[in-house]
């Protein structure tokens, strides 16, 4: 039940029952048993799996961030920086990293994850934010107030 | 791959292994940290589908603190699947039976109920006390903070410092400590 040619699904648009059901059949071209075949049960089931389609959409995105925010904290916890300072530190600097670009360069970069913490655990530091307080092995290169603006 | 890259590798999916002394502290607050340890959520590589959890050694799971009244009330169903087969244990009764039980049903509860859940549970070591075998002390490489600062009890201190203390006032001799 594959469309070869397009001239067979332009037809199967019609009124005709032949093509309208051949369209629900393609949608199940890799469904077992009588969920492909059995028109009654095809429809059912087609209609179930689009139905989770348009949640899946959601609920991708959702997966996505959180694994994103639990990267991303986890290595905050490595650096000694809470999640929320490291964004707000980050923000003050006018680095503007959203959170897939953070969590990337948290798994795949980790120097570079260092090099932003560093920046915003300074800037942490300069502003008295909250959960940051030893200072004694931060980064000696950027030095204290030198990330404020003149 | 180099040299430099592989050994870099191992060291990036090795499992770690990690000691939490549960003496004093809450079991289910500890529990969601334990469960960050073993399922790996503390690597910036974590993925559900990627096996990056680390082993973790609970010891002095005897000692652990319930808050308020739970030891009486908190209840554990068990069924046997059995009619009638079901049964209650109070939290206290269980501990008493086995002492590594409330800490292990914290961590199985605290995690999300999947195919990966039994197989992440096998990485975790309770022990009801000190002793744990040498061979799996070997392994351990860093040591879980505790989430509450174990107070040092007056009768752990040397009965020198205890007389040594200073003192605001003297009992009166005719005093009755009660």
């Amino acid at each position: 039940m594959v469309f070869t040619t397009v001239v067979n699904f332009v037809r199967s648009r019609g009124p005709d029952e032949f093509w309208r059901k051949r369209k629900i059949f393609k949608l199940a071209a890799h469904y077992i048993g009588r969920r492909r075949n059995c028109y009654s049960i095809t429809i059912r089931n087609v209609h179930r799996a689009l139905v989770y389609a348009t949640k899946g959409r959601k609920l991708r995105k959702e997966d996505m961030a959180n694994l994103w925010e639990t990267r991303i904290k986890a290595g905050c916890e490595q650096h000694d920086i809470p999640y929320e300072t490291l964004r707000e530190g980050l923000t003050r600097c006018d680095i503007l990293v959203n959170r897939k670009t953070l969590s990337e360069l948290a798994c795949w970069e980790p120097y570079t994850f260092k090099a932003l913490t560093d920046v915003a655990r300074r800037r942490a530091l300069d502003d008295g934010l909250k959960g940051v307080t030893n200072e004694n092995d931060i980064d000696r290169i950027i030095t204290r107030g030198s990330l404020n603006k003149a | 791959m180099s040299a430099l890259k592989r050994v870099q590798q191992w060291a990036t999916f090795a499992r770690i292994w990690h000691i939490y002394n549960a003496a004093w502290q809450n079991p289910f607050h500890s529990s969601e940290l334990i469960k960050k340890y073993l399922m790996g959520m503390h690597k910036p590589i974590y993925h559900p589908m990627n096996d990056c959890g680390d082993h973790v050694i609970v010891i002095n799971s005897a000692d652990i603190a319930l808050p308020g009244d739970e030891w009486k009330k908190r209840v554990y169903f068990h069924h046997t699947g059995y009619p009638g087969g079901a049964t209650w244990t109070l939290a206290w009764n269980l501990h008493e039976k086995d002492p590594t039980m409330i800490i292990k049903k914290a961590v199985y509860n605290s995690m999300d109920g999947n195919l990966q859940r039994r197989y992440t549970m096998q990485r975790l070591h309770i022990f009801p006390d000190e002793n744990v075998p040498k061979e799996l002390l070997g392994n351990v490489s860093n040591e879980i903070r505790q989430l509450r600062p174990m107070p040092k009890r007056l009768d752990d201190y040397p009965e020198k410092d205890v007389k040594e203390f200073p003192k605001v006032i003297d009992y009166p001799k005719d005093y009755v400590l009660r």
